[in-house]
């Protein structure tokens, strides 16, 4: 990104103020409610207006239509949007999708696709999951089979987010002894979707495949690059459903303090009970070192790191974000009492979005895992070390 | 005269590194007690005669005068080679104070002698019934002619023993109420009526005593500020202090020494253990990345809010942890007192227990530091 440090600091803020205002005006709790549960899941014409704004294109590069800006930005949208429970697909979408596919070599699809990705017209999802907790992209079994003029999918993917109004699929699947990453309309013949509800009102969907055929233009990537293209996806995707943990916590913990300082038991506010004032000192110490790792791990990523560090940092972001989220939402219940357990009162809607949330896209202890085996050699050095990126910070 | 803030970052970086790694005694790299004045004044004397004893302190009073980008450069390289602290309170707390509130007599005197090492200092603030609360202290100061005539003790000072000089908060005002009425006392410990009573920790050294004033007759000159303005004294603390100790590197020796013996002993293939380590190992990765924002904003010149407490309990809580894992990932060994050879790496399984225990407490217990939270950051009603 050009601009000095001013200018950029001057167009997140913009950026924060254009979402605060898109979600005091553009969206509500009420809306949120209305399509829970409902096979549509989102709005396509909310889903426009969040392509006007810019905010679909952050991740696409220019020359595709996009802004061609940072991770950074992108968590301020998601973490923005996650404070009011908004329930399009962007981290699905605009991050997972738009990465996988801007990281393909099929310019042709690349200058079809991502523009429309952009511009709100088109909305692919990405297909790449088969098993629960099974987070290596090459453990698949779904197969591609090559036919005359293309591939012959048959396979079954599961929990692919924002998949209720998804146009297309990129899908991932063995091909001989690689990976392929193909681009499915929604429409193609032997494709077909279900819809599996999740805690927070919203679905992840099945996709069964059967002998549905791809054109072989419609190879996004193969090989070691669509390797790299899922890795990349979800190390991107990993670290944005960390944003969107934050804009959760942010305001579950919002609510509880505003709780406490209103709520009269005892003849005075709740708030002044010291054993309640510390667990809220707490909950804000969690949401300001998740806020303070994330925040780190993102201008990191934004400088492009090898794979490697990559991939710690997004684990360390999704780990602690999780956790932090989830220990929030669940003492903002404790916190406000009965009534923090009805479906009416809107801070259980924030436990079941930090709920789903930690699932998708690897649970805490799976991330730490793999953190500590990415950074196994530089236990092995026995130092206090840091990966590569964050070295340069303060502490080297 | 180096003007040390003209310097690039790295530029300092460097040479502040090769003076440590050049001038500091080896054998006194991460030491595991409480350095002593014995020990530290070699390296004390090294540090006077290169000009770099006070980093903090203006030039005119023969410090380096570090801008606060710079400061930080300093204590991490302190803190990297593992140099341990000296008894380094006049130069930390007790000389800016003098500088801000003191007068131009008291400047004369004391600062010199505290930068020299010819005066050492140690603090007098908490009294057996006055700990937490501070503010409802007993030790009384009268003013009789020229004079205080001191009475009552002081407790939890660390080092006495090798302090010339200690810095007094004491009642001077019985009448007035909590902390009103108290005053900052400069206080020479071989004024007749003083005694000290060293009390041994749990860690089986004598570090901190009661310090008791019978009698003792201070000179009206050792007054710092106002009469019965002592506590705004106190409490202009420096903002480094307050982030220094919630660095993230305190923890370090006892993270080292449990990823070595995890090593060592295989433990990080046993899956219970890898998942309590490495989220301890993050927690003190994260917390580190929430000092960094701090440390930015003090970069950047802004002032340190009440919400650089979250630092301190986050700290020193997420090392009790460690602590705890590395005693018990010892198994029998980690209750044997002393030294073990850990692969070929000298570790101490209990020290870091021991020494992590008062880091909830000292400088404002980690449940004072929550009420500063709650009230001055989330607002919560009182």
């Amino acid at each position: 990104m050009s601009g000095n440090a001013a200018s950029v600091d001057e167009h997140r803020a913009l950026l924060a103020e254009s979402v605060a205002d898109f979600t005091a005006r553009g969206t509500t709790i009420a809306r949120v409610r209305k399509l829970r549960g409902t096979p549509q899941e989102y709005d396509r014409a909310v889903w426009k207006q969040m392509a006007t704004l810019g905010w679909l294109g952050i991740l696409v590069p220019e020359p595709y239509g996009g802004l061609g800006l940072g991770l950074t930005e992108m968590a301020i949208v998601a973490r923005g949007l996650a404070r009011a429970l908004v329930p399009e697909p962007l981290t699905a979408t605009a991050v997972l999708a738009a990465s996988a596919l801007a990281a393909g070599e099929n310019e042709a699809l690349k200058r079809r696709e991502l523009p429309r990705l952009a511009a709100g017209e088109t909305l692919p999802a990405l297909a790449w999951q088969e098993a629960a907790g099974v987070l290596d992209p090459a453990a698949i079994t779904t197969r591609a089979e090559p036919i005359e003029g293309g591939y012959k999918l048959n396979g079954l993917k599961r929990f692919i987010a924002g998949s209720a109004q998804a146009d297309a699929f990129l899908v991932s699947a063995r091909a001989g002894a690689g990976i392929v990453l193909l681009w499915l309309p929604r429409d193609t013949a032997g494709a077909r979707l279900a819809l599996e509800p999740l805690a927070d009102g919203r679905a992840f969907g099945a996709l069964a495949l059967e002998d549905a055929l791809i054109p072989a233009d419609g190879v996004a990537a193969s090989g070691a690059v669509a390797a790299e293209a899922l890795a990349r996806a979800f190390d991107h995707g990993a670290a944005i459903a960390g944003a969107e943990l934050a804009g959760v916590m942010d305001r579950a913990l919002e609510m509880s303090l505003d709780y406490l300082k209103t709520r009269v038991q005892f003849g005075k506010p709740i708030g002044a009970f010291q054993a309640l004032q510390h667990r809220a000192v707490d909950l804000y110490i969690q949401k300001e070192l998740a806020g303070a790792a994330l925040g780190e791990a993102l201008a990191v990523l934004d400088r492009h790191p090898g794979a490697g560090t990559r991939a710690a940092l997004a684990s360390r972001v999704k780990a602690r974000c999780t956790d932090a989220a989830l220990r929030i939402t669940r003492e903002a219940i404790q916190l406000h009492g009965a009534i923090g357990f009805t479906d009416e009162y809107d801070v259980g809607l924030y436990l079941k979005r930090a709920l789903t949330l930690a699932a998708w896209l690897g649970q805490p202890t799976w991330h730490r895992r793999r953190y500590a085996s990415l950074t196994a050699r530089e236990m092995a050095d026995g130092g206090w070390r840091m990966a590569d990126g964050v070295r340069s910070g303060g502490v080297p | 005269m180096t003007d040390w803030n003209a310097m690039a970052d790295e530029d300092f970086r460097r040479e502040v590194r090769a003076f440590f790694e050049w001038q500091y005694p080896p054998q006194l790299r991460y030491i595991l007690h409480r350095a002593r004045w014995h020990e530290m004044k070699d390296w004390w004397r090294k540090l006077c005669e290169k000009g770099w004893i006070a980093p903090n302190w203006p030039r005119e009073w023969g410090g380096m005068a570090l801008d606060a980008g710079k400061m930080v450069i300093y204590l991490e390289e302190l803190e990297r080679h593992g140099v341990a602290r000296p008894p380094d309170q006049g130069i930390t707390q007790v000389g800016p104070l003098i500088m801000r509130f003191g007068t131009e007599a008291q400047k004369a005197h004391y600062l010199p002698r505290t930068l020299s090492g010819e005066y050492i200092w140690c603090q007098g603030y908490s009294e057996p019934n006055a700990g937490s609360d501070l503010a409802s202290l007993q030790t009384t100061a009268v003013l009789e002619g020229d004079h205080f005539a001191v009475n009552g003790s002081k407790i939890w000072t660390s080092l006495a023993d090798d302090a010339t000089h200690i810095y007094l908060l004491a009642r001077t005002d019985r009448r007035a109420k909590q902390q009103q009425g108290i005053s900052f006392l400069l206080v020479d410990l071989k004024t007749p009526g003083i005694t000290l009573r060293p009390i041994r920790n749990l860690a089986g050294h004598e570090e901190f005593s009661q310090v008791f004033f019978d009698n003792a007759r201070v000179p009206r000159e050792g007054l710092v500020g106002a009469l019965n303005d002592g506590w705004t004294v106190a409490k202009a603390l420096l903002g480094f202090e307050r982030l220094n100790i919630g660095s993230p590197r305190r923890p370090q020796y006892a993270l080292n020494r449990l990823e070595m013996l995890a090593r060592a002993k295989g433990l990080l293939d046993d899956a219970g253990f890898l998942d309590r380590f490495i989220a301890l190992k993050l927690d003190i990765e994260d917390g580190a990345a929430l000092y960094r924002r701090f440390v930015e904003q003090v970069k950047r010149g802004e002032p340190l809010g009440q919400d650089v407490s979250m630092l301190k309990i986050w700290t020193m809580e997420t090392w009790q942890r460690l602590a705890e894992l590395l005693v018990e990932a010892g198994a029998e060994q980690g209750v044997i007192a002393g030294v073990h050879d850990v692969a070929g790496v000298e570790t101490d399984f209990l020290n870091p227990f021991y020494y992590s225990r008062p880091a909830t407490i000292y400088g404002g217990s980690s449940e004072i530091q929550r009420n500063i939270l709650a009230k001055y950051v989330l607002k919560l009603p009182s």
